[in-house]
């Protein structure tokens, strides 16, 4: 008897505090939603909705915005296939973002490494090497053009160490146009990166590499068999960003070049600025924005797999 | 917040290392690289066109300043300046006022639809600039804000939303649990939690996502141009502007015209250089 009054007062207290806590979550669902709603409806009305809207138009044959867009579901898709500009704007996206890569994150990392030794001055470099992040893609442009014009600093340099170049294009030559938006992307890339590999190896316990130390091991001995093997999470990381930023770059050639000459700079994110705003296609833009969302997305993907199994090795 | 700069050994070894002798040599030939052409660039803008070409690094023989004046008169540098500076400081209120409440709703509030917001905001950095131009424009358009300032002030927010909450959230994380309890027993309800206990506290994070997002939203470029028209062009369409106003390039001019940009962005740059660092560095980590 006694017994059973006392389990039916548990259950009782079980039930109300239960109830107490459902009742308390409930709350702060309450609370959480409508301090995360205003943020939360400004992301998804200037950032996913577009996206959606992406999709959408991708599907229509559209000429104009005061036109009647047509329903066209896959046909711009189709169209990529036999359009020679794609084929073009995927090479040279190609070749900007092999380039682009290889030239920025193994000197990057390497001076980040060299950084994170903390020899005298190091202070000073870290701070030379991050200050071109600090400037805008027009600013990035207008100091090179100054650089790459025919009397240019470039041309005045060669010459002054006795190469006769004083009527080279660099950005109206077919075979160095590209090259040299490139090269705009590695000159602040790799001073950029560098600090960021920077930070992230001095998060390594000192005590891994004091062990090496011990056992006679040299630098150019921790750097390739201590801290690269640690870092290759974060190489990929880094290596997902600036293929991510190169991806969706059109500034450069909006800015210096107009794609040219010929279409030596026609990059795919160029093409559908070109397609959107000048070309007025929207619909056909808006399939190359599909194509770069996915190939980001499969190049996220992919990096990410290389970078964690060769981790596991 | 800044001690991962200390947690290195300061020397490993002593004596003249081939490795750290080649590494200061590529060092400071990447350096030289990054010093000169900025410092082209700063001369360039006190001298007149013959004198950039004959002598590019030599320094001005008088410092001349009529770039600058000329940058105005063609392009109106300081009403660019000006609404520059209203877009980025409208932009940089209304990110905090979102994202400082909604940081502390997922940092603090513990319930399942904490991850699942989180994840849709980290989606962000997936979606290309580039890709989402067009239809940003469209709905631009259609709320009738196409060429007026408001429209960026509005959009900026967004596209920083996802770095700026990562940074927040991630500050307020680190903040031990009892503060809230101890205002939770003298009564408080949830907004003086976040206004006159978490806002004073979380100064040094706030202070670390507004140098970033000026950076950001002083240097964008991209939605300026396709959103904005010749009364209210930023400071970046302004510089971009002066090579396309003449057919000749007046090198003198356009320099003027960077050195006036990138300014604000120096004088940042030399006050918060930690801190634009390692928000830099929490941001790619966590993407």
């Amino acid at each position: 008897m006694i017994r059973s009054v006392k389990t039916i007062f548990i259950e009782k207290k079980n039930i109300s505090t239960s109830k107490y806590i459902r009742r308390n979550a409930k709350r702060r669902r309450v609370t959480f939603l409508s301090l995360v709603a205003p943020a939360l409806v400004w992301f998804l009305s200037f950032m996913l909705w577009p996206l959606l809207n992406m999709f959408f138009i991708s599907t229509t044959s559209w000429n104009a915005l005061n036109m009647p867009k047509k329903f066209i579901f896959l046909d711009n898709f189709v169209r990529m296939f036999s359009d020679p500009k794609i084929a073009i704007s995927l090479r040279n996206t190609g070749t900007y973002l092999l380039v682009g890569i290889l030239g920025v994150i193994p000197f990057a990392f390497m001076l980040g490494f060299f950084l994170s030794l903390r020899k005298p001055g190091y202070r000073i470099l870290r701070t030379i090497f991050f200050s071109p992040s600090m400037l805008s893609v027009a600013a990035l442009a207008m100091i090179f053009l100054g650089i790459y014009r025919p009397d240019g600093m470039l041309n005045s340099f060669l010459t002054a160490i006795g190469f006769d170049a004083t009527n080279r294009v660099w950005l109206m030559n077919k075979s160095t146009a590209l090259f040299c938006l490139i090269a705009i992307d590695i000159w602040g890339g790799i001073g950029f990166n560098s600090v960021l590999f920077f930070a992230a190896l001095a998060s390594l316990p000192e005590e891994l590499y004091e062990a090496a130390m011990l056992d006679g091991a040299g630098y150019w001995k921790i750097l390739w068999k201590i801290a690269f093997p640690l870092m290759l999470d974060f190489i990929g990381i880094v290596t997902v960003l600036q293929f991510l930023g190169i991806l969706s770059g059109a500034a450069y050639m909006i800015l210096l070049t107009n794609g040219g000459p010929g279409n030596a700079t026609f990059t795919l994110g160029f093409y559908l600025y070109d397609q959107a705003f000048r070309s007025h296609r929207l619909g056909y833009s808006q399939a190359i924005g599909v194509l770069l969302f996915f190939i980001g997305i499969v190049a996220i993907v992919l990096i990410r797999r290389i970078a964690s199994r060769l981790s596991n090795y | 917040m800044l001690n991962w700069i200390s947690r290195f050994p300061r020397r490993l070894k002593k004596g003249a290392d081939p490795f750290v002798i080649g590494g200061y040599f590529f060092s400071i030939f990447y350096a030289a690289l990054i010093i000169i052409p900025l410092y082209f660039v700063i001369v360039s803008a006190f001298k007149d066109n013959s004198q950039i070409i004959l002598k590019p690094l030599a320094l001005p023989a008088v410092l001349n300043f009529s770039k600058f004046i000329q940058a105005q008169v063609n392009v109106h540098v300081l009403r660019a300046g000006l609404i520059s500076i209203f877009i980025t400081s409208g932009a940089e209120a209304l990110t905090i006022v979102l994202a400082f409440p909604a940081s502390y709703a997922v940092a603090r509030i513990q319930t399942r639809l904490s991850p699942i917001v989180e994840s849709i905001f980290s989606l962000g950095f997936l979606i290309p600039g580039l890709a989402i131009l067009m239809p940003i424009y469209m709905m631009t358009a259609k709320a009738g804000l196409l060429y007026h300032p408001i429209a960026l002030v509005i959009l900026y927010p967004a596209f920083n939303l996802p770095m700026t909450m990562i940074l927040l959230s991630g500050f307020m994380r680190k903040l031990p649990r009892e503060l809230e309890e101890s205002a939770v027993i003298d009564g408080g309800n949830v907004l003086q939690i976040i206004f006159y206990l978490f806002l004073p506290i979380c100064i040094p994070g706030i202070v670390t996502v507004l140098v970033l997002n000026f950076i950001n939203i002083w240097n964008e470029y991209l939605f300026a141009l396709i959103l904005m028209d010749s009364n209210n062009r930023t400071i970046q369409l302004a510089l971009a502007l002066l090579r396309a106003n003449q057919r000749t390039i007046d090198y003198g001019l356009i320099a003027a015209g960077v050195l006036i940009s990138m300014i604000p962005v120096y004088i940042v740059f030399i006050f918060f250089q930690e801190q634009i660092m390692h928000g830099m560095l929490a941001g790619a980590v966590k993407e």
